[in-house]
């Protein structure tokens, strides 16, 4: 037992103990921050699988995320507080098998698959960035640009989408 | 057999499970999207843990972990603007109301 | 050792800052008064609201210190001196300070009151305005030290601070800085008069002490974090580096404190205007000088 190990068993226990919480809490703000600390839990694990970049990009991306979230649910929702005691759910025994089914279906092949040996030379934290810089903006630039024009073609549709449509008619 | 990629796609399967719960069962639609977050999440988890302990000297699989958090967010942006929009017209997000197309 | 040393360096720099506050708000110099209205505060009853989120209201104060307490982690206080160098520093910072969003939410919901609400969901709009007027001037920082590193960041600019390098990205940054440590004219959740002290109305004695210590190593993180990088971090000619480091961490925390105050307060609306529309087109013109001129002109 390694102490990697260890602390992987540990935040992603976290990390799976919240997820629960987002959907057994009656708060709503509470459901948004519980998410929010699952994927904070996720960013430690990336943390200790060595990829530093990522792991701090979603720790700081999910905390900005998730606390929209939470300003969204206080706005939709009917009971942000969660004093009213309301059940929100709907064909729940549909759901606990399909979450059940997933779950054993892809602990089966994480099983029984033969992943190959183990390739264990890791580049340091400067060469990952540095390599990642050169990965993005050399042999993967295609896809990078792609990626940006499609997330820029969509918050422009959010935003008309979002716009009050007294404003849209005043221009 | 490395023990420390079992347990990190265990976590994976497990966060994948939870999530397609949460989507399929609550009615309204903010709490849809945070069950597809955690299912994106345990997909970025999993991609990582691939990076990590099968090709480490591979940068493309960061840029992937990249793109699929840049997509988790636009599509939470989308998602909420669609939100803002129903509310606008019906009052509420709940899914449970929204049978106007329905057969 | 080094965390130690940083510890009473951060300890003995917030409560500096507390006394240059005290002197911009109530205009005479009193070194003792950060000392005496700690002291007080401890003394006093701890009120709770009626029905508080307990949580949250407890938990809103601690992460706003730990926050801070990570912030102040990646900033070299001299050649060595840094409790933990990691090749993503600034970027670390960042996520740290995001950590500001999440505490502010939980100490505005916590108290179930509606001044604090509001306190803690202005923030929020505040938060989308800064936001991006942080990560891309940090970006252009990062640009001409070719790392994120916090050390490099430092040593790349000992032929030129980044002051005269960069000038458009040290305003935006220090604007966004102020908005991020709700300082005058930007200090919406805790607005004097408009919320009646909007989240920090519903706490008092020993949670008051903690949210005011929490912003001032928040200050003091925020000033460090400009020090690094745009003033040159320990870089000067006679003195040691650590005396360098004091002295100009001090000096812009002064400023940030004080200047402020001179502006009338900023709405939302009104600063969510300017940041879209002007900053962040002209953070985008930053990048894109910062990147010809690095390219181009070999310092």
């Amino acid at each position: 037992m390694t102490p990697q190990m260890i602390f992987l068993m540990f935040f992603g226990g976290a990390a799976v103990w919240f997820g629960i919480v987002v959907f057994r809490t009656l708060s709503m703000v509470r459901s948004a921050l519980a998410l929010l600390f699952s994927q904070t839990a996720v960013g430690v694990m990336f943390l200790l699988m060595q990829a530093e970049f990522l792991g701090v990009l979603q720790i700081m991306m999910m905390a900005t995320e998730m606390s929209v979230m939470a300003i969204f649910m206080v706005m939709f929702m009917m009971d942000p507080g969660g004093m009213g005691a309301m059940d929100m759910t709907h064909q729940k025994r549909l759901s606990l098998w399909a979450g059940g089914i997933g779950f054993v279906a892809a602990l089966a092949v994480i099983w029984l698959a033969d992943w190959g040996p183990a390739n264990l030379q890791i580049p340091d934290a400067t060469e990952q960035t540095a390599e990642l810089g050169r990965e993005l903006l050399g042999r993967s630039m295609f896809i990078f640009e792609s990626a940006a024009l499609m997330i820029l073609t969509a918050m422009v549709a959010a935003t008309m989408v979002a716009i009050h449509p007294s404003e849209g008619r005043k221009r | 057999m490395i023990p420390e990629l079992i347990i990190a796609l265990s976590v994976g399967a497990a966060l994948f499970g939870v999530g397609l719960y949460g989507a399929l069962s609550q009615t309204n639609l903010v709490m849809i999207i945070m069950g597809v977050e955690l299912i994106l999440a345990a997909a970025l988890v999993n991609l990582v843990a691939f990076w990590r302990y099968l090709y480490p000297d591979v940068p493309a699989a960061q840029m992937f972990v990249l793109i699929v958090m840049a997509v988790m967010a636009v599509e939470m942006a989308v998602g909420f603007g669609i939100a803002i929009a129903r509310f606008r017209s019906r009052g509420s997000v709940e899914m449970e109301e929204a049978r106007e197309l329905k057969g | 050792m080094t965390v130690l040393i940083v510890l009473v360096a951060l300890a003995v720099g917030a409560y500096l800052v507390a006394v240059l506050e005290s002197w911009a708000v109530h205009g005479r110099l009193e070194p003792a008064r950060p000392a005496i209205s700690a002291l007080a505060l401890l003394g006093r009853e701890s009120l709770l609201a009626r029905t508080p989120d307990r949580l949250f209201f407890e938990a809103g104060p601690v992460v706003l210190l730990l926050a801070g307490l990570l912030a102040v982690a990646v900033i070299p206080l001299a050649p060595g001196l840094i409790v933990t160098d990691l090749a993503t520093g600034a970027l670390f910072l960042n996520a740290a300070l995001a950590y500001v969003l999440v505490a502010l939410i939980m100490a505005g919901w916590g108290p179930n009151g509606a001044y604090a609400m509001i306190g803690g969901w202005r923030f929020l709009g505040q938060f989308v305005a800064y936001a991006m007027l942080i990560v891309m001037p940090i970006t252009a920082v990062a640009m001409r030290a070719e790392s994120l590193s916090t050390v490099d960041i430092v040593t790349s600019q000992s032929t030129l601070w980044n002051i005269a390098y960069q000038p458009l990205g040290f305003v935006l940054f220090v604007a966004a800085a102020m908005g991020l440590c709700w300082l005058p004219p930007l200090d919406l959740p805790t607005a004097r008069g408009d919320l009646a002290g909007g989240i920090e109305a519903e706490y008092t004695g020993a949670r008051l002490a903690v949210l005011r210590l929490a912003r001032m190593v928040l200050i003091m993180a925020l000033a460090g974090a400009t020090v690094t990088f745009y003033l040159g971090g320990w870089l000067g000619p006679w003195l040691p580096a650590w005396a360098w480091s004091a002295i100009k961490i001090l000096f812009v925390a002064g400023l940030m404190v004080s200047v402020g105050r001179l502006v009338p307060r900023v709405r939302e609306a009104q600063y969510l205007e300017i940041s879209w529309k002007l900053g962040i087109p002209l953070a985008l013109a930053n990048i894109f000088l910062v990147g010809v001129i690095t390219l181009v002109v070999p310092i």
